[in-house]
């Protein structure tokens, strides 16, 4: 099967200011893939370039070496192709919630007279439930309802691929779950492709069809793909019952606190080999038990 | 009316009131009676009433009367407070609209492109800092018309501000609504109007505040200097005319009206205004 998304031997490294020929490198030798429909986190400590790769998978930033090929294609520039979602929802001040979402989509769709352009503008809304806010401008909502208008509008254009820079960062505990159920219900529905930075390894298990992991930087690499084999859709109030749930959240925990500082150590001294990583990490298929644990 | 508006209210009036009556005081003249003077000062004038700073009442009927017919026209010595604040209008707005129309562009061009920027960077600075009145013997010679050339001082003298906040403000955009710009694949010319100059739009009519404000400054002294009409030139002449109640009352004048052309401003800029 032909792979929708290829990453090959990506690089970025900066010139250190003051030596001509030395450089810095934040990250090497980062290679995956990715299938049509596959929901992909990638998680690593700060510093590690997890923003960098998603800058250089949206065309905002070129990397120094290596290649991204969508559908056969080099990825060098941005694309209507690929959406993309940022921390920190970047919707225009001066326009409503309901003209954020009409521009982008008169920017796809141009084929679209205005009457449809609003039909589909309210359908998303209506999707994250903002029919009541349309028009309001962004600085009279709250976090969460910025973060939804953004959802709303990088849903509307069906990109191919959607990146989201740690969508949920700057958003509270409870606000961040509702937004977390709501995605993952329309993840479920729209069979949408993204490829998503997180910080939360909860957050990360309850989206993922798989997560990437990344050793601390400078000089990063992606060590392991984990499979994250819990049925979808998953809702976080059943979740922590799968059996499979705490084994691999133990694992990613580990990974994090104690082995992606060791991995880095052995990186930078060169007694570790990269050239087969990213390392499949896979966990037993467990059916999840009949009845729940009570506690 | 809430506790703290009635106090500003109350402490605005009195400050008036007090200002009216200390200048009142300040400007009193006594008068004094032919009775007591020698023939030699009768014949020296000193029974004909004496120019002084006029008092407020003074002033305040001259304005009722000026007011009342503001465009009347007896001669180019002679001539309404209307007419003449509005030959001054009429110029400043010749000069700042054609400062605007070519400033904006300018700024726009100076901040997105770093190269135009740094090229233009010198010259701007060093043709910030002239007075604008002194582009006027040249204005004179090469327009040889006096009008224009006070046009051409304001316009000399309303460019740089609207010029440099617009290319502060162009590139002072956030990057997010660039990368916003970028991803929805628009071309240079979409995103410099649906992106980049709404989000400048409040700095551009912090420029455009700054340049009214001086092009009413710099009308009076032009007018002064190249007389004929104009409130510049109104001032100058009833000083000539040792009328000072018309002078003081032709500065109140150019207070007022530069007050309201920079509600103007403030006022439309409100429109554009964002809040993030």
């Amino acid at each position: 099967m032909k792979k929708f998304l290829e990453i090959n031997k990506l690089a970025k490294r900066y010139p250190v200011k003051g030596q001509k020929d030395k450089s810095i490198t934040i990250f090497e030798n980062v290679t995956f893939s990715m299938q049509k429909g596959e929901f992909v986190c990638i998680i690593g400590h700060s510093g590690c370039g997890k923003s960098t790769i998603l800058n250089n998978l949206a065309g905002l930033d070129l990397p120094s070496s290596g290649n991204i090929i969508m559908n056969n294609k080099n990825v060098k520039k941005p694309s209507l192709d690929r959406g993309v979602i940022f921390q920190n929802h970047s919707l225009l001040p001066w326009l409503s919630v309901l003209k954020n979402i009409k521009m982008a989509i008169a920017c796809k769709f141009k084929e679209l007279d205005k009457n449809a352009i609003e039909k589909r503008a309210l359908h998303f809304l209506e999707m994250v439930e903002l029919t009541d806010a349309i028009n309001k401008l962004p600085h009279e909502l709250s976090g969460g309802m910025k973060q939804r208008v953004g959802i709303a509008r990088a849903f509307a254009l069906s990109p191919q691929l959607l990146l989201m820079d740690e969508p949920f960062g700057a958003l509270d505990a409870l606000t961040r779950g509702k937004i977390q159920d709501k995605l993952v219900e329309i993840c479920d529905r729209t069979q949408q492709t993204i490829f998503m930075i997180t910080h939360d390894i909860d957050e990360a298990i309850l989206l993922a069809d798989r997560i990437l992991l990344m050793s601390n930087g400078p000089e990063a690499r992606v060590v392991e793909s984990v499979k994250i084999n819990i049925p979808k859709p998953r809702y976080r109030a059943e979740i922590v019952n799968h059996p499979n749930y705490y084994l691999i959240r133990n694992y990613l925990v580990d990974f994090l606190v104690n082995k992606s500082s060791k991995i880095a150590e052995g990186i930078q001294n060169k007694s570790i080999d990269d050239s087969e990583m990213p390392h499949i990490v896979s966990f037993p298929n467990v059916k999840p038990p009949e009845q729940k644990i009570s506690i | 009316m809430s506790k703290e508006k009635l106090q500003t209210v109350v402490l605005s009036i009195t400050i008036l009131i007090v200002g009216f009556i200390v200048a009142e005081i300040l400007t009193h003249t006594t008068t004094t009676t032919s009775k007591n003077l020698t023939e030699y000062e009768m014949l020296m004038g000193k029974n004909e009433p004496q120019a002084h700073v006029p008092s407020p009442t003074e002033v305040l009927s001259l304005a009722f009367e000026e007011l009342s017919h503001p465009f009347y026209d007896n001669g180019p010595n002679d001539k309404g407070i209307g007419t003449q604040l509005f030959y001054s209008i009429f110029r400043v707005m010749a000069g700042y609209l054609l400062a605007v129309i070519i400033a904006i562009p300018f700024g726009f061009l100076i901040g997105m492109s770093p190269v135009f920027y740094h090229a233009l960077q010198p010259y701007i600075q060093v043709l910030k800092p002239i007075s604008p009145l002194a582009w006027m013997p040249l204005a004179l010679f090469v327009i040889k018309d006096s009008i224009l050339s006070s046009v051409f001082v304001i316009f000399i003298c309303s460019i740089w501000p609207i010029l440099i906040n617009t290319a502060f403000g162009v590139m002072s955009v956030k990057k997010d609504w660039l990368n916003v710009s970028k991803t929805l694949e628009m071309g240079t010319f979409e995103t410099a109007f649906k992106v980049i100059l709404p989000a400048a739009l409040p700095t551009i009519f912090t420029g455009l505040r700054i340049s009214m404000g001086i092009s009413w400054l710099v009308i009076v002294a032009a007018e002064m200097l190249v007389g004929g009409t104009g409130i510049g030139y109104y001032v100058w002449n009833e000083w000539n005319n040792l009328d000072l109640t018309s002078v003081v009352f032709s500065i109140l004048m150019i207070g007022i009206v530069g007050m309201g052309l920079d509600v103007l401003i403030s006022q439309s800029s409100k429109y554009f205004m964002y809040q993030e």
